[in-house]
């Protein structure tokens, strides 16, 4: 059953983005090991981080792009998606709010032209177990940790769904944050 | 395919991921120099993307931004769909009634919502540049006033009355010209306005530059 999504990237066919989500996992230990070490080549974002798997997939979008052009800000595409989902500037700062820690009992993984599902079933493999439906990110998501990660306004919130703020500020963040901090 | 071309961009509409898409491409000038027009283009690129970011924190709606592409000058952004534009909206509504108080009575509700809307724009230090009733969208049932701003491609960050004020006078010549007896509903715009703005000393401002402006003319004197 395919609980994972791979979809095409919209200006890079040939490349393609996956995203699944891993849930009651004893811990992301393991995995996280293998991708520091570069054995697998994955992001693994933090579920209570996301509203909804569109998110990712906009900053996944966006790292894609960035890396197709040379603009990549960070080393690699996995970094870069990573760097695109969090509205901070400072790298270290984005992966410690939005990796996936090592005491996570859940995970949200996006991987970039993942041939054959190579790498997806390699991390099945460690996990042990294999992806649930992606939507149910909804369900782990930590909305008030958002909105402060975010800064969000309650003006915004009470107007339109929290997934359209988030949108606009990953797509828009090099213009955004580029300004001097003035609201 | 192309839907749309205005002077500075073309309008596309497509998907992103699923989601109904409209993509605005700002075409290269060749008039200009290449590195001007480069630097202008990815100027207004910004101005129009932060504009509109800072429309939607101050809790207006407005198109969300997907993706923002500047080896191609375009912005992907959320299609509004099962909208119709202030201005259709208007025009609809004074074609199928004669009686003109009841027009306005039609119309009363929307002026309130442009002018609380703008208000809300202006305390956000966002000037449109391009106030008109197109740029306007009423989402869904336009008795719901859902209403959504729009192509902010000549937007502008001031603080100042003047600019406050050209951009209400703006939206007053552009209102009275495409709705000819309609000084009413926008004099109720700008009660409205008047009603929301929190800080009343700006407010006051605002409105005696408009009236200064409605002598002048957009342009200020430019003597010695």
């Amino acid at each position: 059953m395919a609980t994972y999504k791979k979809i095409r990237h919209i200006l890079y066919p040939d490349l393609t983005i996956t995203l699944a989500l891993y849930t009651g996992l004893e811990s992301c230990k393991v995995l996280r090991k293998y991708v520091m070490e570069g054995e697998i080549v994955a992001s693994l974002l933090k579920t209570s981080m996301i509203v909804d798997p569109f998110q990712v997939l906009t900053a996944a979008n966006k790292a894609v792009h960035l890396w197709q052009t040379n603009n990549m800000i960070t080393k690699n595409v996995h970094s870069e998606i990573l760097y695109c989902l969090s509205p901070s500037k400072n790298i270290s700062e984005s992966f410690r709010s939005f990796g996936a820690a090592d005491s996570d009992d859940s995970v949200f993984v996006a991987v970039v032209d993942d041939a054959e599902d190579k790498t997806l079933n390699r991390i099945s493999e460690i996990l042990e177990q294999s992806p649930t439906d992606i939507d149910a990110v909804a369900s782990l998501s930590d909305t008030e940790l958002i909105s402060k990660a975010y800064k969000l306004t309650e003006e915004e919130l009470s107007v339109y769904p929290i997934l359209d703020a988030l949108v606009s500020r990953i797509a828009a963040k090099e213009i955004i944050t580029a300004g001097k901090g003035k609201s | 395919m192309a839907v749309l071309q205005g002077a500075e961009a073309k309008l596309y509409v497509g998907d992103f991921y699923g989601r109904p898409c409209i993509m605005k491409e700002r075409f290269v000038k060749n008039y200009r120099h290449p590195t001007l027009d480069k630097t202008l283009t990815s100027q207004r690129i910004k101005s129009e993307v932060r504009a509109n970011l800072r429309c939607k924190m101050s809790g207006i709606q407005t198109p969300t931004i997907f993706m923002i592409n500047f080896e191609t000058n375009s912005i992907y952004m959320e299609e509004i769909q099962d909208a119709v534009t202030v201005r259709q909206h208007i025009n609809t509504v004074q074609a199928s009634e004669t009686n003109p108080s009841l027009v306005f009575e039609q119309l009363q509700p929307l002026a309130e919502v442009i002018g609380q809307t703008l208000a809300k724009m202006h305390t956000s230090n966002v000037i449109h540049g391009d106030l008109t009733t197109s740029n306007m969208l009423l989402e869904g049932d336009p008795k719901d006033l859902s209403l959504f701003l729009i192509d902010f491609g000549l937007s502008s960050f001031e603080a100042s009355a003047e600019d406050k004020g050209v951009d209400l006078y703006v939206l007053e010549r552009a209102f009275l010209s495409s709705h000819p007896n309609s000084q009413n509903v926008f004099d109720c715009i700008i009660s409205a306005y008047k009603n929301q703005m929190i800080d009343r000393t700006v407010c006051k401002e605002v409105l005696s530059k408009l009236n200064e402006i409605r002598l002048r003319g957009r342009k200020r004197t430019m003597v010695g």
